[in-house]
């Protein structure tokens, strides 16, 4: 690999920052939980997990984001964002843009519908599970019995009560259940790509093994989550707490994965609205032309970014008079390389 | 009555063309399938190897099939994209018959009341009119099985001297001249001599459209040195990269060979030895081409005499040599002289008989080469025997078991079975593998002949233009539905696989054909239980004929990637180069000069028709387009056909790329888009023919024949060009950057 | 098994290719992108000439495409074979099609990514051509070993071009008479007289 990040050993802001996450988190944790009352002791190995998490994807992220191209792109994307006089649209068009393109991924859709639907079945599944652990982990959540009977129940949320259901109900049922839900929306999300991938070779030949990892992660977080219930429901709790002590290491080593593998994209891929903007303002503003067509190919603003994020990883495109082959379309650069090498090609003409 | 039933319009929305975009189930259907079937490309007469992917009984993709020594992989967009003719929406599945009150103008039938209609006609209008006032058109993208059983189903079947096939439209100026001054009509060369040339001559064929894998033989020539000349009145995709080019005006190509022989003979750049030795009749052809001097061929001719002269030293210099033509010299009136003038350049060089020497056509259509050999030709019987030679139908006969008197004379040929049908002394016509409303000239004069017709039956895949004129329409089969062989423009006999069944109620057109012979009566000479039975009585009746197969089996073929004729007795090695040592196969062993003194084609310009019309094919299409219009990405390459003009012309009349012009010649007149374009001389248009009705360039094209060949003279029309109305958007850049395919990846 | 494993390269030859879009018409079939042709071909100038450039990626030793990627979207293999996009990280911003100095890079408005040709890995990370390569009929693009390459080809393998002050490494080579002169200068070649200026002797015949 010889892609460059940009800066080489630790990068020590980025770590700085790390660290006031974590801290952030922590008091979090204190305050929402009303100074540990309702923080779960068993649940402490967890929010270790989360701690590292939260360090290394702060971490990860800002040395991301601090790539040149990258830090163009994150500048451009709010400036344009911001523009004088379309703030209003873009606001309200954030909303449909975060519908369709982070909740909806039309996109995926797009590409594949079977994609699509095992990309939303993961997608919903971790987002329910993350909505129920992490308050829970964190202790800004937490259940109390009421009534006589003891079977009724109240969800408390930063020590507030909120609603109150018999076990029974329905809505009992679902709050109950709602991680098991999130393990089988996940785990038949994770089999419809595992399907996909492996019947398909294209996909299977551009894939590497670390692509597997996290679809194996995510149904080893599942499943283990699953033997819980199980276990608790019709084995009368053998084997709980060694599968508690599994399914704590399972999502222990997910959480940790995430900054560093395939899932890092969770945090990438809200770019994407930036490039909405970014797009948009382009289109809007000055256009390149060719320098052998004449012709308008692209955002001029788009162009200069990139004359100017070039240098700084590399590359020098000018021709030292004036000129640059980045000025040139594609189209053309593609038909001026055929000239140029006709031209070394003697023999023939 | 043979008018069309309904509205074109009606029959297209029925029938098509429509178009096949994505393989069954689409791109994202993934890519397991059931097997790989090896066989071969139907698209032109190389018949590259390809391997068809099969799933649920559908050719769903293809596989290069490297091994295939001719083409090791290697396939022009045809091939890549052929799979997608199968799993069809406008694939006929039931025997249709006519009825304008039907949807789209044809009912569904039984095949029992279709044939019992077929066989009643053909009997009710031989009793009226006599036998040969039934004709039967057959093709030459048909196995070597079918052109066999089609020859023998004419004379004994339906017992009718008129059968001609659509290689007429192909290289049979080739064939005529190859057998005048050979002794044998095959291409003499495998294609492995070409890059053993040192200068390769390419006469009148676009190579990169119409054989795009020569292309590649000519580059390892190339990459050994070769030169490259190239005459043509356009600057061909391969023509851009010559070392000569000559821009000759059309129909004057014996004219540039006859100057370049003279050149030859001043400069005494001549082979002496093969000449005394392997010929004779040099002196007539050196005396018809006395006086072509450069100045007077560069004066006929159009091109700069230096390049003549150059092009003269390369050819008579080079120790090796192949001269390939195609269409090009062979669709004129003159297309025979053509081809002499240029075996003359061959034999006066010595350049026959060895490696990397030979004069060679190209041919066009997918069995072009075999499908001439096994007698569905007017004036043939199988083996490339001659009809009229008492020896050969006594032979033939006797393979058959019939009484040589029970074989028909000599026919009508092709375009010459049309003129009869227009002027009425053939009343009914059977088809196979022919679409002659767009491939015969003089379109306009086509559909009226079709018209006149008492009963015409067809047997195709998809509602053809011309089967759209059917009182009965007979579902056949598309070539990966069948097995079989062909025989590619090498001249080497090949296996065609079959890949899946015949879909619906189709069936394999040998099974028609036999059954309508058995309700013909006929039944007994036409006892085949499977292909291989046809094959088997076909190499016998090969057997001693020039193209003799022999020696071969179907084993066989398979097992040596092909064999090439003759292959007289089993064991024998099959024959890939002819003439070996100068030995032809005349019976004195000898090849003949001949002299061919220059001639204008059947119509020259004059102030009323200025501009020379040729016309030809696009890389993306086939022939009359039946299958290759009904493939999407194929059409997307190029979707109509455009008028190429060369920018004085266009600035004459007013012109630029995208507007309609109206072309009129004598004989009916088009609009199209004009493509004003530097690769195209000044005094000439060109429109490809692959279209229809009021996109087809044959509209425009003149009926005349050559006196030998009796092929049309499609390369040469006087036209007059003007600015029309209106303007269309063409595409001078290949589209294949921002197709969105939406759902698909 | 890898292309590197068996010594296999990639050759494009542009002033070979007869624009016949054979390899855009295979290109779609390859399994990693079914569907969409990621290869490049147009008319260099139709009106003046038949020439047609085709172009595949070339992958750069150091592409400019992942440098300028700002979601790290674009990977290089061990054996240099540079990849289209992940499709998970990709977020359609074109920066890689703007600044491929080759053009090479697609960006498709549906799914909102960048697709580019990535040497058909399916077929060569086992040991098949590729795609185009496979059907070209002129072989302007091929595929093979140096070996095979020096035995049946004539001209000069060249892996550098030069763009203004930039020159770009490639891992596909192309074809020179003489690699003597230095990378192929796409912003400097000085053109020829070739009888291509006047195919039919207009002038020499008036
Ligand atoms: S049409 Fe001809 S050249 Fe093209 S793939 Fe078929 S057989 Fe080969
Ligand atoms: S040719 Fe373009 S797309 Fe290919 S590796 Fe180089 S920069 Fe990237
Ligand atoms: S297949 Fe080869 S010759 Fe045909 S267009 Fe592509 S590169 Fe050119």
């Amino acid at each position: 690999m010889v892609i460059r990040t940009g800066t080489g050993g630790i990068d020590v802001r980025a770590s700085i920052w790390g660290l006031v996450a974590v801290m952030i988190t922590l008091v979090g944790v204190y305050f929402g939980s009303g100074s540990l009352r309702w923080f779960d002791a068993a649940l402490a190995g967890y929010l270790i997990g989360v701690l590292l998490a939260v360090w290394a994807t702060v971490y990860r992220y800002l040395v991301w984001i601090q790539r040149p191209p990258t830090a163009v792109l994150n500048r451009r994307g709010w400036e344009s964002f911001r523009s004088k006089g379309k703030v209003g649209r873009n606001v309200g068009g954030l909303v449909g843009l975060v519908f369709t393109n982070i909740l909806a991924q039309g996109f995926i859709r797009r590409r594949s519908v079977a994609r699509w639907a095992a990309h939303q079945l993961v997608f919903w599944g971790c987002i329910l599970a993350a909505a129920v652990t992490f308050p829970l982990t964190f202790g800004w959540l937490h259940f109390e019995s009421v009534g006589q009977s003891g079977d009724q129940y109240k969800a408390y949320l930063f020590g507030i009560g909120t609603v109150a259901f018999p076990a029974e109900s329905l809505i009992g049922f679902v709050m109950f259940h709602t991680l098991n839900i999130a393990a089988f929306l996940v785990i038949g999300g994770v089999l419809v790509f595992l399907y996909r991938r492996l019947r398909d070779p294209g996909a299977l030949a551009v894939e590497r093994a670390t692509d597997f990892l996290p679809l194996v992660g995510l149904f080893a977080v599942s499943i283990t989550g699953l033997f819980l219930t199980a276990s608790s429901l019709w084995l009368e709790g053998r084997y709980y707490s060694f599968l508690t002590d599994l399914h704590a290491l399972t999502v222990i080593l997910g959480l940790l994965y995430i900054p560093f593998g395939k899932l890092f994209h969770i945090f990438q891929r809200p770019a994407n609205l930036g490039v909405h903007y970014y797009r948009r303002a382009g289109a809007e503003g000055e256009q390149q032309l060719c320098r052998v067509c004449e012709q308008p190919w692209a955002s001029k603003m788009q162009v200069d970014d990139l004359k100017f994020v070039l240098p700084q990883v590399g590359f020098d495109y000018s021709d030292g008079s004036g000129g640059n082959w980045q000025d040139t379309c594609p189209r053309c650069r593609r038909t001026s390389i055929a000239l140029a090498q006709t031209n070394r090609v003697g023999g023939f003409g | 009555m043979a008018k069309l039933p309904v509205t074109e319009e009606e029959l297209i929305e029925k029938y098509g063309p429509h178009l096949n975009v994505a393989p069954p189930g689409g791109w994202n259907a993934g890519l397991d399938i059931d097997r790989e079937v090896k066989t071969h490309c139907c698209f032109c007469g190389q018949q590259c190897g390809i391997k068809l992917k099969v799933k649920d009984e559908q050719v769903v993709g293809f596989e290069p099939w490297y091994e295939f020594p001719f083409n090791q992989g290697k396939l022009c967009p045809k091939g890549v994209k052929r799979y997608l003719q199968g799993a069809h929406p406008d694939r006929l599945l039931d025997p249709l018959e006519r009825d304008p009150s039907a949807e789209g103008g044809f009912k569904v039938t039984t095949w029992d009341s279709a044939l019992d209609r077929v066989v009643a006609e053909i009997r009710r209008i031989q009793a009226e009119y006599g036998n040969d006032s039934f004709a039967i058109l057959s093709g030459v993208s048909i196995t070597n099985e079918k052109s066999y059983l089609m020859g023998k189903f004419a004379r004994l079947g339906v017992q009718t001297a008129n059968l001609d096939y659509n290689g007429r439209l192909c290289m049979v100026s080739a064939g005529v001249a190859n057998k005048k001054a050979l002794g044998m009509d095959r291409a003499p060369n495998p294609w492995s001599d070409i890059p053993l040339a040192d200068v390769v001559f390419v006469a009148g064929s676009n190579v990169a459209e119409c054989s795009p894998i020569t292309t590649s033989y000519i580059w390892r020539a190339r990459d050994r040195g070769a030169k490259l000349i190239v005459a043509d009145p356009r600057v061909t995709p391969l023509a851009r990269t010559a070392d000569v080019f000559l821009g000759l005006k059309p129909g004057t190509d014996s004219a540039l060979m006859g100057t370049i022989l003279h050149v030859l003979i001043e400069n005494d750049w001549l082979d002496h030895d093969f000449i005394n030795a392997h010929t004779v009749d040099f002196d007539s052809a050196a005396e018809a081409v006395r006086t072509y001097t450069p100045e007077w061929g560069s004066q006929v001719c159009g091109v700069p005499k230096e390049r003549i002269i150059e092009a003269a030293r390369l050819w008579g210099t080079s120790a090796t040599g192949m001269l390939l033509h195609a269409r090009g010299i062979e669709h004129h009136t003159k297309g025979v002289e053509n081809v002499l003038s240029c075996i003359n350049l061959g034999l006066a060089t010595g350049k026959y008989g060895k490696p990397g020497c030979g004069v060679s056509t190209i041919t066009g259509q997918g069995n072009g080469q075999g499908g001439r050999e096994q007698g569905h030709k007017c004036d043939q019987l199988p083996g490339n025997r001659d009809i009229a030679n008492p020896e050969h139908r006594e032979y033939i006969a006797s393979v058959w078991g019939c009484d040589e008197s029970e074989i028909p004379g000599k026919g009508m040929s092709a375009q010459e079975i049309m003129d009869a049908i227009n002027d009425g002394e053939i009343k009914g016509l059977l088809s196979i593998c022919f679409n002659p409303v767009v491939s015969l000239p003089d379109s306009n004069h086509t559909a009226e002949a079709l018209s006149r017709l008492e009963f015409y039956t067809a047997i195709d895949f998809f509602m053809s233009e011309s089967a759209q004129f059917c009182d009965v329409v007979l579902p056949g089969t598309l070539q990966e539905e069948d097995e079989g062989t062909t025989t590619s423009v090498e001249g080497r006999a090949i296996k065609i696989n079959q890949a899946i069944a015949p879909p619906g109620n189709a069936r394999k057109d040998w099974e028609i054909i036999i059954d309508i012979a058995e309700r013909l009566g006929r039944g007994k000479y036409f006892q085949f239980d499977d292909t291989e039975d046809i094959f088997n009585e076909m190499r016998v009746a090969s057997r001693g004929g020039t193209a003799d197969y022999y020696g071969m089996t179907w084993d066989r073929i398979e097992d040596e990637f092909g064999i090439f004729w003759p292959c007289p007795e089993e064991g024998h090695p099959g024959t890939p180069r002819l003439y070996e040592g100068g030995r032809f196969a005349h019976s004195d062993g000898k090849a003949r000069f001949h002299g061919v003194a220059y001639r204008d084609p059947a119509e020259v310009i004059d102030d009323e028709y200025p501009i020379w019309l040729t016309t030809g094919r696009v890389v993306s299409q086939y022939l009359s387009g039946t299958q290759t219009r009904r493939i999407g990405p194929l059409v997307e390459q190029y979707p109509e056909p455009l008028c190429e003009m060369h920018p004085r012309l266009a600035a004459q009349l007013g012109v630029e790329s995208g507007d309609i012009v109206n072309v009129s010649s004598r004989r009916g007149s088009m609009s199209l888009p004009a493509r004003v374009v530097e690769s195209i001389r000044p005094d000439t248009v060109f429109i490809p023919y692959h279209w229809p009705g009021a996109q087809a360039a044959n509209q425009l094209t003149n009926r005349a024949l050559d006196p030998l060949s009796k092929i049309p003279e499609y390369k040469v029309s006087a036209v007059r060009v003007e600015k029309g109305d209106g303007h269309r958007k063409i595409y001078d850049r290949r589209v294949t950057t921002l197709q969105e395919k939406g759902q698909s990846l | 098994m890898n292309p590197l494993v068996q010594g296999k390269m990639f050759v494009i030859d542009q002033s070979r290719c007869i624009g016949c879009e054979a390899c855009v018409q295979a290109c779609e079939e390859c399994g990693t992108h079914r569907g969409q042709s990621l290869i490049h071909l147009e008319f260099v100038d139709r009106g003046v000439s038949t020439q047609t450039a085709p172009m595949v990626c070339m992958h750069c030793e150091d592409p400019t495409c992942a440098n300028v990627c700002p979601a790290d979207a674009i990977k290089q293999n061990e054996d240099g074979v540079v990849q289209s996009a992940l499709k998970p990280r990709c977020i359609g911003c074109s920066n890689c099609v703007n600044a491929c100095p080759f053009g090479v890079p697609k960006y498709f408005a549906l799914p909102d990514q960048m697709m580019k040709c990535d040497m058909c890995y399916d077929r060569t990370s086992v040991g098949l051509a590729p795609m185009c390569a496979s059907v070209c009929p002129s072989q302007a693009l091929w595929y093979g070993t140096p070996m095979d390459y020096n035995e049946t080809r004539r001209g000069e393998l060249i892996h550098e071009y030069r763009f203004g002050n930039q020159v770009v490494p490639t891992k596909v080579a192309t074809v020179v008479d003489d690699r003597t002169f230095g990378p192929i200068d796409v912003m400097g070649e000085p053109g020829r007289d070739r009888w291509q200026d006047d195919p039919f002797g207009l002038e020499e015949m008036t």
